[in-house]
């Protein structure tokens, strides 16, 4: 009966149910504006509600973060810039349907599927909290490096103008994530003895540069067209819809679920993964991918927001944040006297259920704002392009700044704003380039880690991979999408089935 | 058509970012020296990231460096060769289709700005650009600039610095006394 | 272009005018955090400061600056006017900055306005580890080299001090050294299985010991903690670490040297008195932090001391890019 009355207590209790609603409407926005990051919003909130009670505290931050997932993905339907890393998957298909007139539409289908994925994570980390982070618990390094090559594999999918330019940029950004000061052994690496190299580039610097400041300035190519009228005749997406997508949306809520709890990866790679995983098994999309797909909004959509159950399994349970937001989280409750770690669940089990009543309501709150003010929301593309690219431009120097306050940032922002927009002009696709930045770290330190631990043998990395199932899983499971990605395949498949089959590939 | 090209062949301009632009079959004015900056780049980070720590040990910093410098190395002398193969899109030029006079004007406005940022400030700074860009492209009547630039830095100025306590450098605008002497005189007023 | 001039001129007479004691805070205080938010650091200074911005009656604004293990905020401080309108907020490792070639500035161009806090280094393993204490691990490693996994955060972090003690005391370890980016992921590997034995701060492991997720096998301290009594003192075990103990990371406030002597006082005087309130010292209790409150000329002989045993440990073990006498840095008298 406990349980019960802590899971509804927010909903009773006015305050803390305005303070959830008041946190999820300040979210989404949070989330929409490119360089203002739930991370910042729920630290500050720290000091802010530092002489509140927990419970309030606790529901203004989950607030929040619930709503900023969901809001990245606004900036990155309409403007083609990721309010928050886990919106980039979403601008491959929210942009060109915005571009269309869509973007009504767009926001629909988003806020329905972020809503559900979000029900699925909650689902999960009520019921199956334990054995998730059990499980998440076994990934070894050698395991997370599987992981990240996994997620390298996916420069294929995102790159769909020439592959060898998506495999160059994928390397570029796995070497863009290396430069600077080396944080395991304190190497300078990349930086040719400029000391402005040696703190690294700063991943949001990039992402904003690439696809804000790049964006904008190839729109100046067309800034005396009209902006695109939009339609927002059809806004909640149909019945039908949702139904045709549901075995589509269970699968990658799943992938956001277990990458969300992985301790180290969040919603920015959940939801990559899962665009690839739509890319690969949706047979016949209604539009291609990149052109506006739905299948490309619903995969990233419900897996970044399944993710947010997912990074709260390892700190209920364990004690250990999910993600960067979990983090503070966890830091949070340490300030208002609560000691988070294995025990908590023992010691306050009725912590754990506010928390997942907290979130039931949140995303409630997520669905009623993310369904209203689409109207307004959709104007800002209507304005007209001369006023809104230097708003864009500033708001994405403004935005690289607040980052982490270094000028350097907005330096690298403009350098490679004006580089992207090169590589837009030649065909060198822009997503391989973040997902090489996500991914370098994970990438690079695990491999380390692996080979360190197997004492620099490659006989015996290579024996690990066998001796445990989730490795072996892994490295199938990487065999298999590499070679269905070359030509080999491709080839193996014509002399098997005839030429007919070419087109279909 | 070359079979590995996948992207959508009509957007030539880079539409989104999952199908970038470019031609599968010609090349675009200037595509020729981008590939061979890329190559010079790829082997200079190859010959850096060797000297990170050469061929010490496969855990050593510089492993994955120097293994993915190769492969920008590669695909970029691949796409380099393909590329002078190519013959040139009729009727682009650099001027035109590339580097129009708009776009080289923004590139000195944003340079402007990230220069002048610091020493003078955020506010002045965002004023002057977002002024002149704006009066430039919309071609709109003086005091209608100045209302929409103004506004619009006014919204983003009170987000950013006020809720969200966003530092953006003062410059020469003595932002933190004047926020402070509202501070205290709205705590007056409470009192 | 006039009322620029007018906005420039009034900012140099309030900036003047600011400097005086008599009225400072004038206006907002940044205090610069070194780490990350989330982090021991972030979490020590979000909870002190509150309480200090009451005392003083003005603003503290605080920003996370990382990145350069911490030198870039370091570096960001030392640059603004020596006002008192900058404070740092930063934990031990700056002052191994010039031994380990990251930087060229340490706490020597600040002065402490307060040493809030230390930790307590403790050496746990993972519950299947094939020992339960120290003496049972040193004589697994010898029987087994090569073949116990350590955690370690790179060189100069707290993991790689407490190995270099050990080597110097019990001779070279024949063990595996897996890298982290800090003791929290590590500590998550541990549980997991991926390393055997990590050197930590008691706060970030004694929840998971609390649980049985993590075995204690010796605490780095001359007596044991009544946070966890059940953990010896590594003392116990050996008395040639009385030398080197007590030894721990430590979180501080501090302003650029030059910053008016008044200035230092008044903000040494509020975070002294913020250092006391009890939620304050509760919460650093619960954390396994060991309060010390000082100030002045304690402080700096406190950081002096520290420096001093740390640098030469490093060197000892061959963990240093730069020998500590290069910095003036006299070797701990015996």
């Amino acid at each position: 009966m406990g349980a019960f009355h802590d899971f509804f207590q927010v909903i009773l209790n006015p305050e803390l149910f305005l303070l959830v609603g008041l946190g999820t409407f300040a979210g989404v926005y949070i989330g929409a504006i490119p360089g203002l990051s739930v991370t910042m919003a729920v630290s500050i909130l720290i000091s802010f509600t530092f002489s509140w009670d927990v419970l309030p505290a606790i529901s203004l931050m989950i607030g929040i973060y619930m709503g900023g997932v969901y809001g990245g993905s606004r900036t990155a339907i309409l403007l083609n810039i990721p309010g928050a890393p886990s919106a980039i998957a979403t601008a491959m298909d929210g942009y060109p349907m915005a571009q269309r007139g869509e973007a009504g539409t767009a926001i629909g289908v988003t806020t329905v599927m972020s809503f559900f994925g979000g029900f699925i994570g909650i689902g999960v980390l009520a019921l199956a909290a334990p054995l998730v982070s059990d499980f998440a618990l076994k990934f070894q390094p050698r395991d997370y490096m599987l992981l990240a090559v996994l997620g390298i594999l996916l420069v294929g999918s995102l790159s769909s103008g020439s592959l060898v330019k998506g495999i160059f940029s994928g390397a570029l950004g796995i070497g863009i994530g290396a430069v600077g000061m080396d944080p395991l052994t304190f190497t300078e690496r990349f930086t040719f003895d400029i000391p402005l190299l040696t703190q690294g580039i700063s991943f949001i610097a990039v992402m904003i540069g690439m696809f804000g400041v790049s964006e904008a300035l190839l729109q100046l190519h067309n800034i005396d067209l009209p902006a695109v009228r939009q339609k927002i005749d059809r806004i909640v997406p149909s019945f039908n819809t949702i139904k045709k997508h549901l075995p589509l949306s269970l699968q990658t809520s799943t992938i956001g679920v277990i990458i969300g709890a992985l301790p180290g990866t969040g919603g920015d790679i959940a939801a990559l993964m899962a665009y690839d995983h739509a890319k690969r098994v949706t047979k016949n999309p209604e539009r291609k991918f990149g052109d506006g797909a739905i299948e490309g909004l619903v995969a990233p959509e419900t897996a970044n927001n399944a993710a947010v159950g997912g990074a709260f399994i390892p700190m209920m349970t364990l004690g250990i944040p999910g993600d960067a937001v979990t983090a503070i989280m966890i830091g949070a409750l340490y300030i208002h006297g609560l000691n988070p770690g294995p025990m908590l669940m023992i010691d306050q089990p009725h912590m754990f259920w506010f928390i997942v009543g907290t979130l039931v309501a949140a995303n409630f709150f997520m669905l009623l704002f993310g369904l209203t003010g689409i109207k307004l929301f959709t104007k800002i593309v209507e304005i007209p392009r001369a006023f809104l690219i230097p708003l864009i431009m500033m708001l994405s120097i403004v935005g690289a700044y607040a980052v982490n306050n270094s000028i350097n940032d907005v330096y690298w922002m403009l350098g490679f704003g004006v580089f992207g927009y090169f590589m837009r002009h030649y065909g060198y696709p822009l997503g391989p380039v973040i997902l090489g930045v996500i991914l370098s770290r994970l990438l690079d330190d695990n491999w380390r880690r692996a080979i360190i631990s197997e004492r620099e043998d490659l006989g015996r990395f290579f024996g690990g991979l066998f001796s445990s199932p989730l490795s072996t899983v892994l490295f199938v499971a990487v065999v298999l999408i590499f070679v269905s990605q070359t030509p080999l395949w491709t080839k193996g498949k014509e002399m098997i089935f005839g030429r007919s089959n070419r087109s279909a590939s | 058509m070359d079979p590995e090209f996948r992207g959508d062949a009509d957007h030539h301009d880079g539409t989104s970012d999952a199908t970038p632009g470019g031609y599968a079959d010609q090349r675009r004015p200037g595509e020729l020296v981008f590939a061979g900056l890329m190559t010079a780049g790829s082997a200079a980070l190859l010959w850096n990231a060797y000297g990170i720590a050469g061929f010490d040990a496969l855990s050593s910093p510089g492993a994955i460096p120097m293994a993915t410098a190769a492969v920008m190395l590669v695909t970029s002398v691949i796409t380099l060769v393909r590329t002078i193969g190519l013959q040139k899109v009729a009727g682009e030029t650099l001027a035109k289709d590339i580097l129009p006079m708009i776009v080289l004007v923004m590139f000195v406005l944003l340079v402007g700005f990230g220069i002048a940022l610091k020493p003078v400030g955020f506010l002045p700074t965002a004023a002057v650009f977002l002024i002149i860009s704006m009066k430039i492209m919309a071609r709109r009547s003086w005091p209608y600039t100045f209302a929409v630039a103004l506004g619009s830095l006014a919204l983003i100025w009170l987000v950013f610095r006020i809720v969200f306590t966003v530092l953006l450098p003062a410059g020469i605008v003595p932002e933190s006394e004047f926020i402070q002497f509202f501070r205290s005189l709205v705590q007056a007023g409470a009192k | 272009m006039k009322r620029f001039a007018l906005g420039a001129v009034s900012a140099l007479v309030l900036a003047a005018t600011g400097a005086l004691a008599a009225d400072y805070p004038a206006k907002e205080i940044q205090g610069i955090i070194q780490w990350g938010a989330g982090g021991s650091t972030d979490t020590v200074m979000r909870s002190v400061t509150p309480h200090a911005e009451e005392i003083l009656g003005g603003t503290v604004v605080m920003q996370n600056m990382t990145g350069g293990v911490g030198a870039i905020a370091l570096n960001y401080v030392a640059d603004q006017s020596a006002d008192g309108y900058t404070l740092l907020m930063g934990a031990e490792n700056p002052l191994l900055y010039k031994v380990m070639g990251l930087g060229k500035k340490d706490y020597s161009d600040f002065v402490p306005v307060n040493v809030l806090a230390r930790g307590t280094p403790i050496l746990v393993a993972s519950p299947n580890a094939p020992f339960d204490d120290y003496a049972g691990m040193m004589a697994y490693i010898k029987e087994h080299p090569g073949e116990v996994r350590f955690g370690a955060t790179g060189p100069g972090g707290l993991p790689s001090v407490v190995t270099a003690m050990i080597e110097t005391i019990e001779g070279d370890l024949d063990v595996i050294s897996v890298p982290y980016d800090g003791d929290g992921p590590a500590l998550t590997a541990l549980q997991g299985g991926a390393i055997d034995v990590m050197p930590a701060v008691l706060g970030a492991a004694i929840e998971g010991i609390r649980a049985g997720n993590m075995k204690p096998l010796a605490l780095f301290d001359v007596a044991k903690s009544d946070k966890l009594p059940e953990a010896p003192a590594v003392t116990d075990f050996n008395a040639a670490y009385n030398d080197y103990l007590p030894w721990g990371p430590f979180f501080g406030v501090f302003v650029a040297k030059d910053t008016p002597a008044d200035v230092v006082e008044k903000l040494a005087g509020a975070y002294a008195e913020a250092a006391t309130n009890p939620e304050f010292v509760e919460l650093m209790n619960n954390r396994g932090f060991t309060m010390m409150n000082i100030a002045g000329a304690e402080a700096e002989s406190f950081l002096s001391t520290w420096q001093q045993n740390t640098t030469w440990l490093l060197q000892d073990a061959g963990l240093t890019k730069t020998s500590p006498e290069e910095f003036g840095i006299a070797r701990p008298g015996k």
